[in-house]
């Protein structure tokens, strides 16, 4: 842990990772698991992500849903499965038995249902939809580690409205809950409404009047504390912002005819993509330069985070290198069958992506090994999952003048 | 700090002006007090403080406005952001973010305030304000009064010189009211910041005022020190009116002050009888009476074991401090909240036990948040609901409405009335199914003097026609001119249940101000000081 | 709101280069085993967030002002608060209803971001955020456009509705549909009559995928997310349109704003008021808020100005 810098205590303080390292993490192990549909190395990489969900999850809301991915991991393989044994079009060797045959109208293409369930056309559907599941998961995974909260403070000054807007959503959605509850028991006070849409009707016109009634409200306080103000921009900068922007888009838009159409020749795909989106990324970097605002305690990027980006490119790269040597392992054979191994190289790779686990602060203080607890009373009450536990990181407190020192909580958990 | 060079204001499509030829001038580190009666313009004032007016708003403003060295008709708003701080009345609806930290370093990120700097103040205003262990809540989950606090702390954070606050107190409970307002008083003289506030619970604020601008009802304002223009303004708390009865000079604008000055007034009551209260009301059976009625959320127990008589011609008053359960019990009492156990019988029937649409005609019950009750699109369009929905002939609702409210616009849509006639329209609502218990929830919330002394008079006619009423409230004054029977809740049971002034005279929390003043004289508003004056008088005269 | 012209060609040309993104299945022509053509759609996953990043920010910028964006806020989060309730239940997706109707009475620019920012804030809120994210914003965002679009604007009453209802059919079933062929090849994976076969004719792909969706989604899905539209938009939908309605007139968009110096106080103050203010524009000169004195100015179309 020390080779990525700062000193042991410094990395073991819990703070939560900032949410686009998990990101960054959790798509390198689905760029991964796009790679190979091995069902050994994709176990392993769900096992994998699994482990570090565990050690690195917190008791936050959105920290809840892993399991939900995990089920429709489950359903993704089932749908797979059971399509491939209904309309198999590949027929394989080893028949597993056959279902009764349903011969479909002409407009169908010859298409028929059942017929005989071949081992290799199951195994294939199981392997592909294992690996789309692996995928799901690895998604799950950063969904469930990464806070959405602190991912929207990150948002690039060039989207900073929608981030505005959508901020705005998400704190009023749990109110709108709220606001529906009560104006429900309110209803009843009028009596029962005959029908239940003249019910629902009841309910939802009083809470989107209150919404949009106070929606004003709030641009109003939002006008009067400053929201908007950007500085003037000149009307050449402009002019070449929306040169660069539309240019930026012609070349995506020819970008993607060249990614389609492969007739064309290969530079006008990728490349043509990648120059398009630099143009219009510089224009709106541009554009966005307008706007001044600071962030307030932003998520710190440090050792931690280059750790566990660096550990999801790794794999990524590893099972892409891994791929373009020696694609067999990663790809056992269905036809003709053949038991799945465990390629050694791969299996190292994915064990990689363990890391995190370790790498990234703990959610939890640890406990204290050789020093007393200095004060349990006021440490226990206070929540590790937010910014109470960042509290305690000092080191991105504002400098050396006469500050009001925040009570800096020492959280000892006995 | 602020100038006002005659200013006068429309709004697009209005026929009348807002503001009329406003000149004002409030100097640096004062706090003025901005009164009037509802809807003549204060927001319109201090919406041109701040910029909103008419930036945001739209509309045409004549004149200057100059705020600390700014004309607002070169700086919108978010120009005006550094130097001018604003709180809305409801603080929830002005947050953009959704704790509490984040929320105070909102304007500063706007503002591009450094890291440091934002850190740092983000720290001194948490202790300022007193919200420093609220620090990582989300703010939907605070109370109003620590949510008011956290809003002005917000506007604190950019420094600015000017702080410009609307109603901030009014949709609170006193409790919290007092809280917000001890922090305002407390920006001013720890602060030296210049704060402008409409407020119209002036009882709290009036002493603590440099400057008072009363907007009249055509639109001009009228500006002078508080003693001075309190004299003749239209709204006054209870403590002036007691003084402008009796003539003091100079005017009294606080308990102490008043106190001092009525030495003789005391002794001259001491001898006279007492003021004629319902203290003990003939009544026979009960319109309505629980046994043992407890009401539970989860593990809580917000209502315990109540045993609780109403008769008919009687208005009670149920005080208690938040979550003491008045709530519950109403709800529980008009039969579709929750109930533990216990009975509730009107005319031998349980209103918990028949359809809701059975239940009202028993027992009527106006929520928290009235307009929750409305939804349609126009005040006749909710009468002729209401009237249909209680099997009631056809604008009846609407003449009820008429009785209990004076020029309500019958077209108009219900969410753009005054907080005092959306009362009055869902009170007509609950009363068209002619219920002969009626039960209020904090009522006065949002209201303005003329709006509460109006609901006096109509709460006086129910009780008239044979109803019984219960007033949930925090509002001693209100209960102190319109209660017959006060019931003190505390922790979900009854800890008081007595005549109002029985009950209320001996307590210190729930003394209305001219019975602290004439402590321990049982007098309770300034109505029964002047009536029991004048018929003195006039015994004296023949 | 009316777009600007450039985000409105902004919003043309992504739309375009999304659609072909949707369409992937059948427009990928792979001659031989060229590697670039089968990362296609995993190239696509990652430029279509940055495309929307660029149209996003552009229409942002062409004209809504704070106002619209609080609006957009509060229906993005009733949106995101619908979107889960009938989740559980086939199709009952009341979010269409909401953006339909705010598309029909905001202005297709509005009706595109709230699609946006409605699926977004539905995926933060839920833990669904992923590679699909994009794709249904695009979707949604297109719902939300497409209603704006909506021709007779003077249309009220029981036409209107029937025409919103029509629209919020032919919605559904079309967003069903291009989700579905977007996904369509990881579906259902390779190797079943059904399935996408690389590089085969379009109408060929086409007919598989049309079966599929019938096999599948277009019943079930499809067909109650079309109903629960039509249901709503013609049971709520006047109510609701009327409270839409209603915070447009209160919120004034675009309301002129103008100011007059006042004159010297030797006039007396009620001369001065009768010759500033009734409209009388010789006196009320307009001031566009933004140039001139103020140190930062502000950003360009933030609010119409006023028209001199």
């Amino acid at each position: 842990m020390n080779a990525f810098g700062g000193s042991r205590t410094a990395l073991r303080l819990p703070r939560p990772l900032h949410p686009g390292a998990w990101w960054l993490w959790a798509l390198g192990m689905a760029t991964a698991a796009s790679r190979t549909t091995n069902p050994l190395l994709l176990a392993l990489l769900i096992a994998v992500v699994a482990q570090v969900v565990a050690a690195r999850r917190t008791d936050a809301p959105w920290a809840r849903g892993f399991k939900a991915y995990i089920i429709l991991g489950l359903v993704v393989i089932a749908i797979r499965v059971v399509f491939r044994m209904l309309l198999d079009g590949q027929h394989g060797t080893h028949v597993l038995f056959t279902l009764p045959e349903i011969p479909l109208p002409e407009a169908a293409m010859g298409i028929r249902l059942g017929g005989p369930v071949s081992l290799e056309g199951v195994l294939a559907a199981f392997y592909d939809g294992l690996r789309l599941a692996t995928l799901l998961i690895c998604i799950g995974a950063a969904n469930v580690l990464a806070n959405p909260k602190r991912l929207l403070a990150a948002i690039p000054p060039a989207l900073h409205e929608v981030g505005v807007a959508i901020t705005v959503a998400l704190t009023m959605a749990p109110q709108l809950l709220e606001s529906g509850q009560r104006v429900r028991r309110a209803q009843r006070l009028r009596g029962d409404a005959p029908g239940r849409v003249e019910r629902l009707r009841r309910i939802v016109v009083p809470v989107l009047t209150d919404a949009l009634d106070r929606s004003l409200l709030l641009a109003a306080a939002m006008d009067s504390r400053g929201y908007g103000r950007r500085a003037q921009v000149p009307t050449r900068t402009r002019l070449v912002v929306s040169a660069l922007v539309l240019a930026g888009l012609a070349g995506v838009a020819v970008g993607t005819y060249g990614l389609l159409d492969a007739t064309t020749p290969a530079a006008l795909g990728l490349p043509v993509v990648a120059v398009g989106l630099l143009l219009a990324g510089v224009g709106l970097s541009v554009g966005g330069r307008g706007v001044r605002r600071t962030r307030y305690r932003p998520d710190p990027w440090r050792a931690p985070e280059w750790g566990v980006a660096t550990t999801g490119a790794l794999v990524a790269v590893a099972l892409v290198v891994i791929g373009g040597i020696n694609s067999a392992g990663l790809h056992p054979s269905v036809q003709p069958l053949e038991w799945p191994t465990l390629p050694p190289l791969a299996t190292l790779a994915i064990l990689v992506g363990l890391l995190p686990a370790v790498l990234a602060p703990p959610v939890r203080p640890p406990t204290p090994r050789r020093r007393v607890a200095v004060d349990s009373s006021a440490a226990s009450s206070t929540s590790t999952t937010g910014r109470g536990a960042r509290a305690s990181s000092g080191s991105d407190a504002a400098s050396g003048d006469d500050i009001a020192r925040p009570p800096v909580v020492v959280e000892v958990r006995t | 700090m602020i100038t006002f060079d005659h200013v006068s204001v429309r709004y697009p499509d209005a026929d009348h002006l807002a503001l009329v030829d406003v000149e004002l001038h409030i100097d640096e580190g004062e706090l003025c007090l901005v009164t009037g009666r509802t809807g003549v313009g204060k927001s319109t004032l201090l919406g041109a403080m701040s910029g909103l007016v008419p930036h945001f708003t739209g509309g045409h403003l004549s004149g200057r406005v100059v705020v600390a060295g700014r004309d607002t008709a070169s700086h919108p708003p978010r120009e005006l952001a550094d130097v001018v701080g604003v709180v809305g009345q409801d603080p929830l609806a002005g947050f953009v973010t959704d704790d509490v930290e984040a929320e105070l370093a909102y304007g500063m990120e706007q503002l591009a305030v450094s890291p440091a700097v934002m850190r740092k103040r983000v720290e001194e205003t948490l202790d300022l304000l007193g919200i420093a262990e609220l620090r990582s809540r989300p703010l939907r989950t605070l109370s109003g009064g620590q949510q008011q606090r956290v809003a002005i702390g917000a506007a604190l954070t950019a420094q600015p010189r000017v702080l410009v606050l609307d109603e901030p107190t009014s949709a609170l409970d006193p409790t919290a009211a007092e809280d917000v307002l001890a922090a305002i008083t407390r920006l001013v003289h720890d602060l030296g910041i210049t704060v402008v506030v409409a407020e119209h619970r002036l009882e709290r604020v009036v002493q603590y005022a440099d400057v008072v601008a009363e907007v009249l009802a055509d639109g001009s304002v009228r500006y002078g020190p508080p003693a001075e223009l309190l004299r003749d303004a239209a709204v006054a708390p209870p403590v002036v009116h007691l003084g402008r009865l009796m003539a003091w000079e100079p005017l009294p604008l606080s308990v102490r002050d008043a106190r001092r000055r009525a030495t003789v007034l005391r002794q001259e009551l001491a001898d006279r009888p007492q003021p004629l209260r319902a203290s003990v009301r003939p009544s026979g059976a009960p319109l309505l009476a629980t046994r043992r009625l407890s009401v539970t959320h989860g593990a809580v127990v917000a209502v315990r074991d109540v045993d609780l008589a109403l008769a008919a011609g009687e208005v009670t008053a149920l005080m208690g401090r938040n979550g003491a359960g008045k709530s519950s019990l109403l709800w529980a009492l008009q039969g579709s909240g929750s109930r533990h156990s216990g009975s509730v019988s009107v005319d031998g029937r349980d209103p918990a036990e028949l359809p809701a649409a059975e239940g009202r005609r028993l027992v009527g019950l106006v929520p928290q948040t009235p307009a929750d009750l409305l939804y349609l699109e126009s005040v006749a369009a909710e009468c002729a609901c209401a009237d249909q929905e209680s099997g009631q002939p056809t604008g009846g609702c609407a003449a009820l409405l008429d009785r209990l409210v004076v020029g309500i616009d019958h077209q108009a849509h219900p969410r753009d009335l005054s907080e005092g006639q959306k009362l009055a329209l869902v009170l007509a609502v609950q009363l068209t199914a002619r219920p002969q218990v009626v039960l209020l929830d904090e009522p006065t919330r949002g209201l303005d003097y003329d709006a509460k002394e109006r609901l006096v008079e109509v709460l006086g006619e129910l009780t008239s026609q044979g109803r019984s009423v219960v007033v949930a409230t925090h509002d001693v004054e209100f209960v102190a001119a319109a209660a017959d029977r006060v019931v003190v809740l505390a922790d979900g049971e009854v800890v008081a249940d007595g005549p109002t002034a029985e009950v209320v005279v001996a307590s210190a929390a729930f003394a209305p101000q001219v019975a602290k003043i004439l402590h321990p004289e049982p007098w309770l508003t300034v109505t029964e000081v002047a009536d029991v004056l004048r018929s003195s008088a006039e015994r004296v005269a023949p | 709101m009316a777009l600007g012209w450039q985000p409105a060609l902004v919003l043309g040309v992504v739309s375009l280069i999304g659609a072909a993104m949707f369409a992937w299945p059948l427009l990928l022509q792979p001659p031989d085993e060229f590697a670039h053509t089968s990362d296609a759609p995993f190239v696509f996953v990652l430029i279509l967030p940055m495309l929307l990043a660029v149209v996003l920010s552009e229409v942002h910028r062409g004209g809504l002002d704070t106002k619209a964006l609080a609006m957009l806020g509060v229906l993005s989060a009733i949106g995101a608060v619908l979107r889960p309730m009938g989740a559980g239940t086939a199709g009952i997706e009341l979010v269409f209803f909401l953006l339909v109707l705010a598309g029909r009475v905001y202005g297709p620019g509005f009706g595109f971001v709230l699609g946006c920012t409605t699926m977004a804030s539905s995926a933060l809120l839920t833990g669904g955020v992923g590679p699909w994210l994009p794709f249904q914003m695009l979707a949604a965002g297109w719902v939300g456009l497409g209603a704006g679009l909506l021709p007779c604007h003077r249309l009220r009453g029981r036409a209107e509705i029937a025409l919103l209802a029509a629209y919020g059919a032919v919605a559904a079933f079309a967003y069903g549909f291009v989700m579905n062929l977007w996904f369509w090849p990881f579906t259902l994976g390779a190797g079943t009559q059904l399935s996408y076969v690389v590089g085969a004719p379009l109408l060929e792909n086409l007919h598989r995928f049309v079966l599929f969706t019938l096999a599948t989604s277009a019943w079930g899905w499809d067909l109650g997310r079309a109903l629960t539209n039509v249901v709503a938009i013609c049971l709520l939908g006047p109510a609701v349109l009327v409270v839409l309605r209603r915070s447009v007139r209160r919120a004034s968009f675009g309301a002129p704003v103008t100011f007059s110096p006042g004159t010297a106080s030797a006039v007396p103050a009620r001369a001065v008021l009768a010759s500033a203010l009734p409209a009388s524009s010789a006196v009320a000169e307009p001031v566009d808020d933004g140039t001139g004195a103020s140190p930062l100015g502000r950003a360009p179309g933030d609010r119409s100005p006023p028209s001199a």
